[in-house]
């Protein structure tokens, strides 16, 4: 038992350490593909490095959850990390603490914590990123709901490392179309949620356009720092749910070795590369949606859960 | 052959099945003509593609040559002859101002996919177990989100296509329940289609020239109420 | 043998009408053709009331699905008939309309096409090649409905090609299910007697959604309600001897394969298409007759009435006794010919007046005694005055339901017909005799009127001599069926209770 705690904090080591990589490869991807140099992969974490060292400087018509946003937005990926399958396909210690809906309601809860924080000093860009993030949160819920119940539904449970099982055994279960469409329609929410073209530009610098980014206007310093690090830990830690318990379900530890799970760490890293790649591709070849065709791109994402829990229905 | 490879066969018709449906959403939903073309485009290879896999796993070579017939008609007849009959230019034309807007029409198909199901259920029990399967109800969803497609568009190639849609969608529940159906049957009702879209095509050509637009659904002023008004020359000369 | 060269007749004249020869050519041909179209299927026809069975004498591929029986001879020889008069009708409404050689030529090329899909849907007993037929009628149709290509006109021909798609689509997917239902019940040849022999095992929910999905689809092919909404806009807006066909014996043509699907649904137990046929039959009826009430445009109201009669031979259908059959049989008769009639008429008006509205028209006897005259007795015949062939059909209709003791659907259908008799003898009587306001002629005068105003307008010879040569029969039958007539009529109605 105690080898399964201590995996347990392997996994949240690996998240906390390799999500700023995650980020930084995904830049430099970026980039590449139109035909610049791009920075350094590690430069997320000079970037934390520096901010960590800088001083803070904070409203004074700000209140306290100005000041205690940063450590949630920090923690609640933590959370979550703790309950998902990154490196084993087994449960460990802390995996039954919650099933998936919760550890979806422990991210909206750092969402939410942090468009009060961006309400909270009266700069007139806060608010009005905060009430565009709501928006797309609001209208990516019913999607959020409707995967869940279908996953639900086919698997039989809601704890993702029962739920990966189910797509690996048999291997036709794989291409079955409640898993593809889910597949797809999970793909949009990861693009909604993590704030990536085509709903939000994560590399926009005009806060007048800005949806995601809006929450860390007013930061500096130490505080910056941790939003920025909850803000990498969020995507990688959607990622590795969208990888790990839909997309490529192999590649995890089986024995209850730490060597297994040691090896297991390279696996992870090579298939969030692999996604990343396939990220780039749809932000370099898609454009921004204009505000209003958030919705229409949510209720495609809609459909397509829809659709899968259908398909699942009607299967004989 | 082994009941691990039926299994999977059978998922990847499903698979088929589930996509073609996302398709026919789709046609209901894209604003742009070229999109919806591509949607059907892709919505053919999905049939030709289940048509195929029910053939693989009944040992029809009757459906293979349907996959084979689908395949070379609609996704690249089709375009062909539209692009020869209708002006290039309504390609290019999206609906900006729509029927209905885009999400409430989504949940609309959504309602007849479902009305499609309560449908088709009884009647793939009526036939026999092999024939089961998510063809038949997928079919009627195709066929009746290709009859909501002709009542929300407005341009003249998605009003087309939404036709042809109705026909992918019969089609899709025919080659799980009418599998024998005569060769010549199945090529003659592909080269009706092809007719249809030479038509259509002329037409839509023939109301771009004379009417000036070819938001087809647009217009609607032969009434009875409401028409001009009968010029009652009722003048003493 | 003969039953293949009717088919191939019109093949034939399409290609001849394509080569570019004097002015005449194609008109020529075309009446040459429908005119050997005519003895043909009257020969065909004359022999199977005689009591010969028709089943393709070949064997081949698709030609063992050709078969005739009473019922489709009936319908071939009523096809070959309207063809005939319209296509001499043509001539002279045509060459009022100043065309290019080359249109004209487009017209008849697509003129005989469409007879040729016409006459392929009784003869194929397939139900699939059915289909295929009939979307082909749709298809060869829908340029001669834009021919004009005015706005009106165009937007016409696309309503019309968009819900008569649309109702295919439903009716393939109708035919697939009985497909299905054909194989659940053991197989066996996939024709119309191939059917009702197997209808007794099919599972009879196959057999109804079928049914039920060709009702609704192919009746948006003959206008029951509430399909109708393409008919009142394609058969006035295209050129009147097209509307004359597309009433009088397309429609005709498509209500023929619904009544096939009747002895099928009868073989099998616990299932009523009479009260579908009833239903659908009445809410036809009675639309039609309000609606006709506030028509502003002549030829809606012709059609309008194509749709109430269309209704009315449902009903007889819905009324299931062979007296009932009959009756339905003899309607069909009387319809085609009478529509045909009163659409050579309505474009005779338009040719004198140049206006399609019946406000714009006042006093017509006076500009041309022929159209006034033929716009009368069109308006008298197609609602069911005495002595003309429709009132003989529509009271053995209501003879047929009274028998029954069905009062309460021959009351309503009696109703519906007077008041459509009232709405249109009310228009007609205001178009032919009404006080002329002033010398009124409408300024957008599609057809040139040849005299000036306040002259008389004279017919061209080929309409007036196609009015006569279709007031014939409408004349006789009301009076008089001929013996080998009967024969048919009779067949053709136990084709339906059989």
């Amino acid at each position: 038992m105690s080898r399964r705690i201590i995996f347990n904090l392997v996994q949240v080591l690996v998240v906390l350490v390799f999500a700023p990589l995650a980020s930084g490869v995904l830049s430099r991807l970026k980039e590449m593909v139109q035909s610049k140099r791009g920075p350094s992969i590690f430069q997320p974490y000079r970037d934390l490095w520096k901010l960590f060292h800088k001083d803070e400087i904070i409203s004074e018509d700000s209140s306290w959850i100005f000041r205690f946003t940063p450590y949630i937005v920090f923690v609640t990926p933590i959370f979550v990390a703790l309950l998902i399958p990154v490196l084993t396909n087994y449960p460990l210690f802390f995996a039954f603490m919650g099933d998936m809906l919760g550890g979806g309601f422990v991210l909206s809860l750092g969402g939410f914590f942090a468009t009060l924080a961006a309400v909270d000093t009266a700069n007139p860009y806060g608010p009005m990123g905060a009430s565009r993030t709501r928006m797309v949160g609001f209208l990516a819920e019913p999607v959020f709901m409707i995967v869940f119940f279908t996953v639900s539904f086919v698997a039989g449970s809601t704890i993702p490392y029962i739920v990966q099982e189910k797509w690996v055994t048999p291997l036709a279960n794989f291409f079955m179309p409640s898993h593809v469409l889910l597949v797809l329609a999970f793909l949009m929410l990861v693009l909604a949620e993590g704030g990536r073209i085509p709903v939000d530009n994560p590399t926009g610098h005009f806060e007048l356009a800005m949806i995601d980014e809006s929450k860390s206007l007013e930061y500096s310093g130490r505080g910056f720092a941790l939003m920025k690090w909850g803000g990498y830990m969020k995507m990688f830690v959607l990622m590795c749910i969208f990888l790990n318990v839909l997309v490529t379900p192999w590649g995890l530890a089986h024995e209850q070795a730490l060597g297994a799970v040691l090896v297991a760490i390279p696996l992870v890293l090579f298939k969030v590369f692999c996604f990343l790649l396939v990220l780039v591709v749809i932000e370099s070849s898609l454009s921004k949606l204009r505000l209003f065709r958030i919705s229409e791109f949510l209720g495609a994402a809609f459909i397509t859960s829809v659709a899968a829990m259908i398909a699942q229905v009607f299967l004989p | 052959m082994s009941e691990a490879t039926n299994q999977m066969l059978e998922n990847l018709n499903a698979l088929a099945g589930g996509l073609f449906l996302l398709a026919a959403f789709g046609m209901v939903a894209t604003r742009q003509a070229r999109g919806c073309l591509n949607l059907f485009i892709t919505q053919s290879l999905l049939l030709a593609a289940s048509a195929a896999l029910l053939g693989f796993r009944h040992h029809s070579e009757h459906l293979y040559g349907v996959a084979v017939v689908n395949l070379i008609s609609k996704p690249l007849v089709v375009p062909w002859l539209l692009r020869k009959t209708s002006p290039e230019e309504i390609y290019t034309r999206r609906e900006v101002d729509q029927v209905l807007n885009i999400p409430t029409a989504l949940l609309m198909a959504l309602a007849l996919t479902i009305l499609a199901y309560f449908l088709g259920v009884p009647l793939s029990n009526a036939v026999e177990a092999e024939f089961r399967g998510p063809n038949v109800p997928i079919g009627i969803a195709g066929l009746l989100l290709g009859a909501f497609t002709l009542t929300v568009r407005r341009e003249a190639v998605p009003l087309l296509l939404g036709v042809l849609a109705m026909e992918n969608g019969a089609f899709f529940a025919g080659i799980a329940i009418a599998r024998n159906l005569p060769m010549l049957v199945e090529l003659a009702i592909a080269t009706d289609g092809l007719i249809i879209v030479f038509i259509m095509g002329v037409l839509t050509r023939a109301v771009q020239k004379h009417v000036g637009t070819t938001a087809v659904g647009e217009m609607a002023t032969l009434k009875e109420a409401g028409a001009e008004p009968v010029k009652e020359e009722a003048v003493a000369k | 043998m003969s039953a293949l060269i009717i088919l191939l007749i019109p093949l034939v004249a399409t290609a001849l009408v394509c080569i570019p020869l004097p002015k005449r050519w194609p008109m020529g041909v075309t009446v040459v053709a429908c005119a050997a179209l005519l003895v043909l299927t009257a020969q065909l026809a004359w022999r199977i009331a005689a009591g010969e069975a028709f089943v393709s004498a070949l064997h081949a591929g698709m030609l063992k699905w050709i078969a005739v029986d009473g019922l489709s001879a009936l319908v071939l020889l009523l096809i070959a008939l309207v063809a005939t008069t319209a296509s001499i009708f043509s001539i002279g409404y045509m060459a009022q309309e100043g065309l290019t050689p080359g249109k004209l030529r487009l017209y008849y090329a697509n003129y005989n096409l469409f007879i040729f899909s016409m006459l392929a849907v009784p003869m194929a007993a397939e139900p699939t090649l059915v289909w295929i037929v009939v979307e082909l009628t749709t298809l060869c149709s829908a340029l001669l409905v834009s021919f004009d290509n005015t706005h009106s006109a165009l937007e016409a021909a696309w309503k019309y090609v968009l819900l008569s798609l649309m109702g295919a689509g439903m009716a393939l997917f109708g035919f697939l299910v009985l497909f299905a239902a054909m194989q659940a019940a053991g197989g066996g040849t996939y024709t119309w007697d191939g059917l009702a022999a197997a209808a007794p095992q099919m599972p009879p929910i196959l057999l109804q959604t079928a049914f039920v999905f060709i009702l609704i689809g192919l009746g948006t092919k003959v206008g029951l309600v509430p399909m109708h909404t393409w008919l009142p806009d394609a058969h006035s807006q295209a050129p009147s001897p097209v509307c004359a066909l597309l009433s009088g014996v397309e429609t005709t043509a498509i209500l023929y394969v619904i009544l096939r699907m009747f002895p099928v649904m009868r073989a099998a137990p616990h299932s009523h298409p009479e009260a579908w046929a009833i239903v659908l039959g009445l809410i036809s009826v009675g639309v039609a007759a309000f609606l006709l009430l506030q028509v502003r445009d002549y030829k809606r109201m012709f059609a309008f009435s194509t749709v109430e009669h269309m209704g009315v031979i449902l009903t007889a259908v819905g009324l299931g006794t062979s007296a009932a059959s009959y009756a339905a049989m003899q309607q069909i008769v009387a319809h085609s010919v009478t529509k045909s009639f009163c659409f050579f008429a309505a474009g005779s008006t338009l040719l004198a007046l140049g206006t399609r509205e019946i406000g714009a028209v006042r006093g017509l006897i006076r500009r041309s005694p022929g159209a006034g005259a033929a716009l009368v007795l069109g308006g008298l015949a197609i609602t069911g005055a005495p002595p003309l062939a429709i009132f003989l059909s529509e009271f053995s209709i209501l003879k047929a339901g009274l028998t029954q003791g069905r009062y309460v659907v021959t009351g309503l259908l009696a109703i519906f017909i007077v008041i459509a008799f009232f709405g249109v003898m009310l228009h007609v009587n205001r178009m032919v005799f009404g006080a002329q306001e002033n010398g009124q002629h409408a300024a957008p005068a599609i057809h040139h009127s040849e005299g000036s105003n306040g002259n008389k307008y004279r017919l061209p010879f080929s309409c007036g001599l196609a009015l006569i040569l279709a007031a014939v029969p409408m004349l006789l039958l009301g009076v008089y069926i001929p013996k080998p007539l009967h024969d048919l009529l009779t067949l053709a109605g136990a084709a339906l209770t059989k």
